[in-house]
Parts: structure tokens; sequence; C-alpha cells
């Protein structure tokens, strides 16, 4: 049924895509006919399915990262078992958020990257470890929206090469940058505060544990507001010792009405 | 006119399995002056003898600097070398460009390797006319390659190529074992001694002749704080000249090869 | 019939009177007694139950060489290794021919090459500098191992281009003694670290002492030892086999 009442009583139509069910790419024009560039060279000028926030702190043994398992479909929760995060070699892991194809062509790039590694290096010990990989990255993004046709993403590069921890970010338009606590989208608005508070300037004392409910925390405050977001997400680290990547997880959630919850809205006591 | 039915292109084996063209070529390499390259477990070095055409002409370049982290010492066709080290350097900074890596050596020299392969396997070109010895520094150290015309590299404890090198070899041979644990002031020395063996009789090496090149930390001679490659020249390597042992002092030089001349002669 | 001074083997794009191709002839010779880099040597792939090993006797020109440094089993792709015979730096050559070919393979289909589709490709890469004047045909005899979704294979690649499927290899020099080891032994049975101990020995074998320079024993191996990667055998393995081979060389004469 039509929900909007200016609607009632005219006419259906089915070109009018009343509720943005799709991504805009794919919307009926309702223009009046199509311009002369319309012919013209088509470029990515949006994501498709997409991934939300990515979360990355610095502590004690290295870096932990986190990001969740769902890839939408414009507001559809469309895909809800895909893995974001992406180990890349022994001592590296990238964390995505935007578009999931275009980060599925990231992952098969840097699998060539690697299998080039380990054939031509034949183990020289010169393997690629997070801050060549995030340079590789930056590179390719840079070029990429050099051409107007960027990889539509934001990425972390996290990992630990020669006992040294390495935090960066790099997104679609090439720009780079690294602190000791990153996160993307809308974990970049939310959670970023968050992260900054428990981390900046503890990097060397927060224990794996603590690490863990660093990201916890933040990821449950994010599946509250993020309507992108599920409940149901991984956290790797990487330490000294490598890469591992948990099993999906997810964390206790209250929705009951907030009218018991103190200093919440009006109430005062 | 030709040696044999074989050897004037190099798209033809012999019957022996020869490619007596990509031979030749190694011969060019012999007719350029002499260069040495040493390895200690800290330095690589190279020394280089320069040659002069004359009282009013410069001496050559033996040297070329590629990165921070690699130089090279030529012997053969320096026109030859300097298309090479233009790739080499090309080579270096995609590697910074892309990964903000320095090259790794041993894969500058595989890629050069691998693109004088292809003037020995293709009609209209001719071998590269050039033998390299190349230093470098990289994440595993120290290290000293060899680069020929054949399209081979080898990576060597201590190497000499062009004229007369197999004097200097012999002297290497005799001593490698003592490099690794060499202070870069006595692995030049060696690499002195080892280069001298490729004079002539009445020359000897001076500050005007000889080049040095070094990756590591400087040496109480140098006027640096510099580790990377540096090419040494002029009145800066006359305090390591001074630290040779004169050629007539019996005990102390090591004894030289009996032959002196024979690789300068082509093969057969 | 002789082939030299007749002027029928100056290029590869002519034929004898009787039908025969003499450059290839000689590229063969290549592989046997190159003159100028000193690899007349031999190399051999063991195909067993659960993987491959590749082996070759390195011969060593010079003791200024650092040992182990200068490679001669080169990986095309995690899976798949590569030996050659002959000419090294044709060798290198092939072998970047081949990682290309592999990284194009996993690129259109998302999956790692099968051994025999390589292999394929190289000959038929090979082939090519056996037609025209403007090249020389490659003076190497490949060995190619693997590992693929059928399980391990093995391949040879002549300088011709042709190319067979073999239980166990061997080319250069030695080749011979090498096939005749091979014969007695019962590849398909053998674990991936028996087939090593055997590798070693044979190469060890196939040595001759009175008339090469000292060698080093190169080994790699893939297959489920390995996780499927193709690497080269560790450090103690190698030593292990080494002391046997030795061990082994002594009893038999």
């Amino acid at each position: 049924m039509d929900h909007f009442p200016t609607n009632w009583g005219r006419p259906r139509n089915d070109g009018f895509d009343a509720y943005g069910t799709y991504p805009i790419a794919q919307r009926p024009y309702n223009g009046l006919g199509n311009d002369v560039f319309s012919e013209g060279v088509q470029r990515t000028q949006q994501p498709i399915v997409t991934g939300t926030s990515v979360l990355a702190i610095k502590y004690k043994d290295g870096v932990m990262m986190s990001a969740d398992n769902l890839a939408s479909y414009g507001s559809l929760a469309r895909f809800k078992d895909i893995q974001r995060l992406h180990p890349v070699g022994t001592n590296t892991i990238i964390g995505a958020g935007g578009d999931m194809s275009d980060f599925q062509y990231i992952q098969a790039l840097l699998d060539d990257l690697m299998v080039e590694e380990f054939t031509e290096g034949d183990g020289d010990g010169h393997a690629l470890g997070p801050g060549e990989i995030h340079e590789y990255l930056s590179q390719v993004m840079y070029a990429r929206r050099s051409k107007m046709d960027p990889l539509w993403n934001s990425l972390i590069v996290g990992g630990v090469k020669d006992g040294k921890r390495f935090l960066s970010y790099v997104d679609l338009l090439g720009t780079t940058y690294s602190a000791s606590t990153l996160a993307t989208g809308y974990g970049s608005y939310i959670a970023q505060p968050l992260l900054r508070k428990a981390v900046e300037g503890n990097e060397d004392n927060i224990t794996e544990e603590e690490a863990v409910k660093i990201l916890e925390q933040s990821m449950k405050v994010l599946f509250y507001r993020d309507a992108r977001s599920l409940n149901k997400y991984q956290i790797a680290k990487i330490t000294s010792d490598g890469v591992a990547i948990s099993e999906s997880r997810s964390v206790d959630t209250q929705w009951s009405f907030a009218d018991g919850i103190r200093g919440y809205g009006a109430q005062t006591q | 006119m030709f040696r044999n039915t074989y050897d004037s292109d190099n798209t033809v084996f012999s019957p022996q399995g020869r490619l007596h063209q990509v031979e030749y070529a190694l011969e060019a390499v012999k007719q350029g002056s002499a260069a040495v390259g040493l390895r200690s477990k800290t330095h690589s070095i190279l020394l280089a003898l320069k040659r002069s055409t004359g009282e009013l002409a410069s001496y050559q370049q033996k040297m070329f600097r590629i990165d921070d982290h690699v130089g090279i010492a030529i012997a053969g066709l320096t026109s030859d070398a300097r298309v090479l080290s233009n790739f080499m350097r090309q080579q270096a900074m995609s590697s910074k460009m892309a990964f903000n890596r320095p090259v790794p050596v041993n894969r500058l020299v595989s890629a050069i390797a691998d693109k004088a392969q292809v003037n020995t396997q293709e009609y209209g070109r001719r071998p590269y006319g050039v033998g390299f010895l190349v230093i470098g520094q990289d994440q595993s150290g120290p290290h000293l390659y060899e680069f020929s015309p054949s399209g081979n590299s080898y990576e060597y404890y201590a190497m000499s190529i062009g004229a007369r090198s197999q004097s200097a070899k012999t002297y290497l041979e005799k001593h490698y074992e003592s490099f690794a644990d060499c202070s870069l002031e006595d692995l030049i020395k060696h690499g002195l001694h080892a280069l001298r063996e490729t004079l002539q009789q009445d020359k000897d090496l001076n500050v005007n002749n000889t080049s040095i090149g070094i990756v590591g930390a400087p040496s109480v001679h140098e006027k640096t704080t510099n580790v990377s490659f540096r090419i040494l020249e002029g009145e800066t390597i006359q305090p390591f000249l001074d630290t040779m042992v004169p050629k007539d002092a019996p005990a102390a030089a090591p004894a030289p090869p009996a032959s002196t001349d024979e690789d300068v002669q082509m093969a057969e | 019939m002789t082939s030299i001074g007749t002027g029928y083997d100056l290029s590869a794009s002519t034929y004898s009177p009787d039908g025969r191709i003499f450059q290839v002839e000689y590229a063969n010779k290549a592989v046997e007694n190159s003159g100028q880099d000193l690899s007349r040597s031999t190399a051999i792939g063991l195909r067993v139950k659960d993987g491959i090993i590749l082996a070759v006797e390195k011969l060593v020109h010079s003791k200024l060489l650092i040992p182990e440094a200068n490679r001669r089993i080169q990986t095309l792709d995690r899976h798949l290794g590569l030996a050659t015979a002959g000419l090294l730096a044709d060798g290198r050559q092939l072998a970047n021919k081949a990682r290309d070919e592999s990284a194009n393979f996993r690129d259109s289909f998302r999956s790692p090459a099968p051994v025999k589709y390589i292999a394929d490709r190289l000959g038929s890469y090979i082939q090519v500098y056996t037609l025209y004047s403007s090249v020389r045909p490659f003076g190497i005899s490949t060995i190619i191992g693997g590992v693929d979704q059928d399980g391990p294979s093995l391949f040879v690649i002549e300088p011709s281009g042709v190319f067979f499927g073999y239980h166990g290899a061997a080319v250069g020099k030695g080749r011979q003694l090498a096939k005749t080891e091979l014969e007695k032994l019962k590849l398909s049975d053998l674990s991936m670290r028996q087939a090593v101990l055997e590798a070693a020995r044979i190469i060890y074998l196939v040595h001759d002492d009175s008339k090469e320079k000292t060698f080093e024993l190169e080994m790699s191996w893939v297959g489920n030892d390995t996780n499927g990667l193709h690497v080269p055998v560790p450090k103690d393995l190698l030593s292990e086999a080494e002391q046997k081979a030795k061990a082994a060389l002594e009893d038999f004469e």
C-alpha cells in the first residue's frame, strides 16, 4: 500500500520508487529524457552492496580490529555472513567498509601480489609487511580515484612487523592517515571518540582482554545507533605471533522501553 | 672473417650447444679495467681501477650510484652500463613508489639479468657488453652480486671482473674466509691488494686511478656519518692507500700469483 | 648424416633434407654441456603418493659463491615448482613466463592453475622458438611439478616444446643413470620424506666426482607435508638426506 497521502487518488506510477528501495543508480529516471552525455562512459558513482564501520586500535601486544558481518543492499540487510576482515600474508590484516564487490576485487589484487612475492622473492626474507601493503593500497586507491573510477572503500590496514605496530587508513580518495585508534564509516562519528578516550596515551598498557572489551563496547554502541549494522561481528588481533581472526560473536543488548532507565531523556531523577 | 660458421649471430647454437656471441660478449667484459667487490658482516665494498686515455684526459667513470642502498662497479662497455643502470634506478624508484620499500638487492640484480637474457635469444640485438659488480644493503644485510651479459647473476663473498681479474680472484680466494669479520678499513685494504694484482708490473694504485664504493657505516677516514652508498675518489682515498703494504715488501704482502695477464687474451 | 657445414643447421627455420631441425638438436646439446655458464648439471623430479620432490645437482664454480644463496629451483606459484638443466638464464626467462601464465589463470578462474595446463602453455611457448630464424630455441630441459585438484603431477618439457607426464623424471647431463635409479623405485608407494632421501641419493650417485667441480644439492618439495606450498626442503631434513646419500654412496663403491 502507498503510505504517502499526497499520492492517494492519483494514477499509480510504478516508475517512481517512493520508498527508495533501490540504490539511486537503479531507480527509474522520472525526468524528461536523456542529456547529450547519457551515452558517455559510465563510472562507479556510488557503492551498491555495502559494509559499514571498521574499528581498530593499538594495544600492548599489537593491533586489534573489528567489523560486523553485514553487507547491506541499500537499507536491506542483504548478506549476514560476510567477513570484512581479511588477512594478507602472516602479519597484516585489512578491514573494509564500503562496496563489498570492490573489496573482493582488492582481496584478489592482494592475493596476486602475495603470490608474486612468494614466487619472485622465494623466501629471500623480504616479505611485505603492513607498511608496504598500506603504501601499495594507497597507490592503487589514489590511481583509481584519479581516473574518476574509484574503488569505493574505506580500508584500515593493521599489523605488526619487526616488533613494531602499524595502523593506518586509506579510502576511496587515496587519503591516508595513521593514529592509534581508527574507525571508518558511521564508526568514525560514533565509536572514534570512545576509542580515543580509552586508548590514546595508553597504547602500551592495554592488555588483550581490555582491548577486546573496548571494541565490544564500541561495537555495541554502533549496533544501537547504526541502522546498517549487525549484532554479529568478528575481532582480529595481530601480534608478533601472527594473525588471528575470531569466530563471529555478538553482545547482549537491551531494547525494552527507556522509561525505567535513569538519566535518559526528559527524566530528571 | 669469422672464427667459425656459428659465431656471427646470437640466435644460432653451435653444434656443441654453445652461443658464441654470448661468449664474445663475456670477452668484452674482460676488455674493461678491473673491478673488485668484497663483503663483510657489516659492509659491502667495491674497488675499481680507472683508465685514462692520456695526460689531458680525465679518468673514466667506473662506479654508479643506483639508490641510497645500492651501487655498482662496471667493466666493459660504459654506454651499455648506463642503459642498465638507468633501468636499475627505475626499478629502485618503482619499489619506493609502490611499497615505500628500498628494492631488495637480489631482485634488482635478477631484473637486469632477465633483461640481459632476452638479448641472447632474439635476432637483431647483441648481448650487453658489460659486467657489473653490485653491492647493496637491505633487510637481509650487506650483499655482493655479479651480473654478466649471459643473463646470469650470482651472489659472492668476494668477486672481481675485468682485465686480469683472475689475479685479483686468486688473492680473494686465498683470503675470503677472513672477510666476514673484517673492519671496513681492513676490508678496503684487502680490496686494494686484490685490485693491485690486476695492474701491470710498473704501475701502482693512486688517488687518480682508484675508486672505492661503500655501503655501511663510515670509516674513521671519512668525514661523514652517511651509511648509504657512496663513492670515494681523489684525495679522500689517500688514507686508505696508505694502509697498503708496499708491493716490494715481501713478507707482509701476499705472494702474487704466477700468471698475470692470461685472461686478457681471447679464449681458445 | 653430418650436420656441420651443410648450411642446414644455421637456423631453426630450416629443415635438413632428411627432415631434421638441427638447431633444436643443438639446443639439446646445450642442455648437456653448455660451456659458458657451468650448468652441466642434472635435475630430477619424483612424483610420489602425496607430493612432488625436485632436486638439482648445483655445480659450484667458485668457492667465493655464497652457499645456498644462488637457487636453481624456482617457484612459479604457491603450488608449482620448476627445475631446469641447461642455460640458467633461459630457465629464469621460462619461469617468469610460467608465473605470468599461472597468474593469468588465477585472475580468470580464481583458482590455482592445474599443473598440466601450465606444462601445456609452456610447451607451446617453447615450440614457438623452434619456428623462426629470428630466435633460437630454449637451451633447457624443464621439470615442472606441483599439486593441484587431482593430486601431484610432474611434467618434462624438452627444447622442442614436447612435454610428457612422468612418475619420475630426470634431465641434464646425468639423466640416463638417474632414470635407471628412478625406475628401481616404487614411486607411488613412497612418502614425501622417503622420496627426499631417495632424490638426494640419486643426485649424489650421478654426480661425476672425477670430471666436475664440487656441487651443492638443492631440493624443494610440494605436497601434503608442506600444506600444498612449493618450498625448499627444510635444512635438517636436507642434511639428513645428504648424510644418508653419502653413506649409501660409500656402500655402493
